[in-house]
């Protein structure tokens, strides 16, 4: 009795034991800032945190919306979710009018901020920033700057620098990437003039010779950085890359508290700090009630920024002849394929495709139960809507006169069995994924 | 070669020869059992992958790539049922050996042929991504556009029955792709207001929907006439004339599959048709195809384990997925921060070439796992077909589930089975889905930064010779498809 007993407790309470997981979405590309940002706390974490399983989920793309979005929407009330954000988010929401924003979020702490460097081809013909500046000056549009999503830091510091040098923002061509990692290979192999990033994201090929720094946008010179500030080279301009985690909507003050505690103890661990010098990060660290003040802060600053270089709407692109706008090719694309779909239709009603009548009742049976399925799943949990999936297409397969030469007659022990069966499996894949694997799956009720 | 060395001794640690036969093994079964195939595994292992090595998990994931393609011949030649889109062609003349009893000549043929075959392309695979690389540093977006526009015309131009469905698959696949927010503005595209599409849609989903569930549903509607396995008669060794008859086929259909492999043709349909039609015009016995004729399994076999092999070059060297698998692989590659491209093969040497070592090892492994040991995976196919399709389903909502975690990811999974059943009923192909969904939106992306960075001048796509050279065999194949008689299904 007692060992049916803990059976039917390990069933139940799966997630009981296992410690609950960290996943940490990274809301760009790999080899971008954020993510290296998510996996230097990855890695500090499996040594402050022994036995706790920290995941990084990269969700790239559009200034981070697009994870802002799924960050919000999946993960609410989740005290297992973080993401890093910074001035990139903040911006990319306003300028894209993301239906959701960095205020949807529970704020952590600030952790890092990085200086953004201007970098060109090691074969580049440009030497210096006063070089480039010249080239720039005297035909803007020869000159393509490279960098992160549109109205990102990297696109603001070359805006803001036109501006400074005194051509409108909208002269520049800028060419957005899913991130600074993205935009290497194509600096690398010549395709761009020039590229702008935080300095982590191009240390490799910066020590590797591969690259040369131009310009560094820091106040003053950073310690182990062999680069000009803007301000050495004549322009009045300094902007950091601030990066920050935050935490799902809809948690409690403890839960809240909970993970400010985890990460000011990650802050001040050794290893962070040793984290911190390696990628060349300025120790911003900042929570609590100051920390929304800088929040609330930068995006003044920002939408500020952003109306004077009116950025949303200086991308008109210089001398198209036929303009690509982000709807163009959709509704073009769209368009033609609802005229093949129109023709074949037309094309293959002349051909009248031959159907048995209880073939299709049990495709139909089946596309029910499927349709039906993301409901059982998140209210009776795996094992039941699986067992029930399981029974429906094994019994409607079975039910095909013609299909096996022992055609069954549907029977109330046929369908038992069935279900033992698929009960069976799913028990066994359950227990193979939450207690074997680590992977939460909707639980038994 | 010194990084390929280097590479044997990362494959050779006994851990990861562990993970490679593990691979394998799984990769066989899935290849196996009709309606799972290699990309479903995968995308259902990629979760509880997060925490182990990157060496190790990708070592797997290559070994399920390979093993699929070697297990898919056992069901089309004892069941006639083909485990894999790839083993189609292998079930015509596969299944009549074995009815004629020479069905341990025909494994023999497909396992043997499978590790010639695997062995070569891996080793062209070893010699041609360096230069690939080099290459791959020259390809602006310009080029990149060029490539993809030629995987389009490819892809319909030689798949399937007409070139009109072929065009109705692969424009529901882009449109499908622009669906969520534009990566270049941050524009939300197709969401109709509906918050789950922001995100997009997920090809790992639409895999998943298309060949489990649409399979299933298809198979529920109709389903095979045949479904009786078929017992190992006759030896597995080969005679002496099935040998000679043999050998010339393996070679042909490496040298179809690897270069087929390579371009963006929607995995390995085409190459096993092309071997197939290529060895019926070399035979001195055409009269003997689809009634048994060795060449007709030695051949495609042997094409579909080379194309494997060729499909690895542009994912590591361009990042460019050009199948459906390969596009779960390129996923698995970016859950642990690593992208594929040039630079992975500087920044990351070890990983990549000890995943190309193992490949060379898991060949061996899945000779000794297919051919001694087929009584074993024969056994798979008397899982009654009810439970099987029964849990085909369950693990394909498993997968869909566990990627993002979301209950949504389902819905979606059903509806995109349902698009799967109706293409099918429509006779349309289905890989050209996937290939419009995949390279769409990159495609999007090129063309747009092509033009920012010429400053909206067309002309770059054809002042770059590479491009040029790129668009003109695109424009020339498309020609060839109209006028000259399309490639006839074998049969």
């Amino acid at each position: 009795m007692t060992s049916r007993a803990s059976l039917i407790f390990l069933l139940f309470f799966p997630a009981v034991t296992v410690a609950q997981p960290l996943v940490i979405t990274a809301p760009a590309a790999p080899g971008g800032g954020w993510d290296q940002t998510a996996r230097a706390m990855q890695r500090v974490l499996a040594e402050i945190e022994p036995g706790v399983s920290v995941q990084v989920d990269n969700v790239p793309g559009a200034a981070g919306t697009i994870g802002l979005a799924r960050f919000i929407q999946s993960e609410r009330g989740n005290p297992g979710a973080l993401m890093v954000t910074g001035l990139v988010m903040a911006s990319g929401v306003i300028l894209n009018g993301s239906p959701v924003s960095l205020a949807g979020t529970t704020p952590i702490a600030r952790l890092t901020a990085e200086y953004e460097v201007i970098v060109v081809p090691a074969s580049s013909r440009f030497r210096s920033l006063g070089e480039l500046i010249d080239a720039f000056k005297k035909d803007p549009g020869s000159v393509s700057w490279g960098g992160g999503s549109a109205g990102g830091t990297d696109d603001l510091l070359v805006r803001l620098l036109a501006e400074q040098i005194g051509l409108p923002a909208s002269s520049v061509n800028y060419v957005a990437f899913a991130g600074g990692g993205a935009a290497l290979a194509a600096v690398l192999g010549g395709q761009l003039s020039a590229a702008v990033s935080g300095y982590a994201e191009f240390a490799g090929q910066i020590a590797a010779g591969q690259l040369r720094v131009l310009a560094i946008s820091s106040a003053s010179r950073m310690s182990g950085i062999d680069a000009p500030t803007l301000r050495e080279s004549g322009i009045a301009l300094d902007l950091s890359n601030w990066r920050a985690i935050v935490a799902p909507p809809g948690l409690s003050d403890a839960e809240e508290e909970a993970l400010t505690a985890r990460m000011t103890k990650l802050a001040a661990s050794p290893k962070w700090r040793s984290t911190l010098e390696q990628n060349g990060w300025a120790d911003e660290f900042l929570t609590g009630p100051p920390l929304r003040q800088f929040l609330l802060a930068e995006q003044a600053r920002i939408e500020d920024v952003l109306r004077r270089l009116s950025a949303t709407n200086s991308r008109a692109p210089t001398t198209l002849a036929v303009t690509l706008t982000p709807s163009s090719l959709p509704n073009a694309v769209a368009m033609i394929f609802l005229g093949a779909l129109a023709l074949t239709a037309f094309t293959t009603t002349r051909q009248s495709v031959a159907f048995d009548r209880q073939g299709m009742r049990m495709a139909v049976a089946l596309v029910t139960a499927l349709l039906a399925l993301p409901i059982a799943f998140v209210t009776a949990g795996f094992v039941a809507s699986s067992t029930l999936l399981f029974a429906i297409a094994s019994t409607t397969l079975r039910a095909r006169p013609e299909r096996s030469r022992g055609a069954q007659s549907l029977s109330a022990r046929t369908i038992a069995i069935d279900l033992f069966v698929g009960a069976a499996f799913s028990i066994a894949l359950f227990l193979l994924f939450t207690r074997g694997l680590g992977v939460m799956l909707p639980g038994f009720f | 070669m010194g990084d390929l060395l280097a590479g044997f001794a990362v494959a050779l640690t006994p851990a990861n020869l562990l993970w490679g036969l593990a691979g394998t093994t799984l990769g066989t079964a899935v290849g196996v059992l009709p309606g799972i195939g290699p990309a479903l595994t995968v995308a259902l292992l990629l979760p509880v992958t997060y925490n182990l090595d990157p060496t190790a998990a990708l070592i797997m994931f290559a070994g399920i790539y390979y093993g699929a393609m070697y297990g898919g011949s056992t069901t089309s030649i004892l069941l006639n049922t083909p485990g894999e889109s790839s083993t189609i062609v292998t079930a015509i003349d596969g299944h009549q050996m074995a009815r004629n009893g020479r069905a341990g000549a025909a494994l023999a043929t497909a396992a043997i042929g499978s590790f010639v075959a695997g062995t070569l392309a891996t080793l062209a695979l070893s010699l041609t991504a360096p230069l690939m690389v080099k290459l791959a540093l020259a390809f602006g977006s310009a080029e990149y556009f060029a490539l993809m526009v030629l995987a389009f015309v490819m892809v319909t131009t030689m798949l399937g029955e007409s070139r009109l469905k072929g065009w109705l698959s692969l424009l529901l696949g882009l449109t499908l792709g622009f669906v969520g927010i534009d990566g270049l503005s941050g524009h939300a595209r197709f969401t109709f207001g509906i918050a789950y599409l922001l995100d997009g849609i997920d090809p790992v989903i639409v895999a998943i929907g298309l060949f489990a569930i649409g399979e299933t549903l298809w198979v529920a509607s109709r389903g095979p006439a045949i479904d009786e396995v078929l017992p190992v008669r006759g030896s597995l060794m080969m005679t002496a004339e099935e040998w000679a008859r043999s050998w010339r086929p393996w070679l042909r259909g490496t040298a179809i599959g690897f270069p087929l492999g390579a371009l963006p043709a929607g995995g390995a349909e085409l190459p096993t048709l092309m071997s197939y039609a290529i060895e019926k015009r070399l035979s001195r016995r055409p009269e003997e195809f689809g009634h048994g004729a060795i060449e007709a399994v030695a051949g495609p076999e042997a094409a579909n384990n080379a194309s494997a092999a060729g499909t690895l070059v542009p994912l590591l060297t361009l990042g460019l997925p050009t199948s459906a698998t390969a596009a779960v692989l390129l996923a698995a590659f970016q859950q642990f921060g690593l992208q594929p491209g040039p630079l992975l093969f500087e920044h990351e040497s070890a990983l990549v070439w000890g995943v190309i070592a193992s490949l060379y090892i898991g060949n061996a492994m899945l000779l000794v796992l297919n051919l001694p040991l087929v009584g074993l995976w024969v056994k798979l196919l008397s899982i009654p077909r009810p439970w099987l399709y029964g849990g085909i389903l369950v693990v394909a909502s498993l997968g869909a589930f566990s990627v993002h975690r979301s209950a949504g990811d389902l819905l979606l999974m059903a509806a995109i089975g349902i698009v799967g059943f109706l293409l099918r009923a429509l006779d349309a192909p289905v890989a050209p889905v996937m290939i419009g969904l995949i390279l769409g939106p990159a495609a999007e992306q090129h063309v747009r930064r092509a033009l920012s960075i010429s400053q909206g001048d067309w002309t770059v796509f054809v002042t770059h010779p590479l491009s040029a050279a790129l668009l003109a065999i695109s424009v020339s194949i498309a020609l060839w498809g109209v006028f000259a008689r399309r490639l006839a299904p074998p049969g």
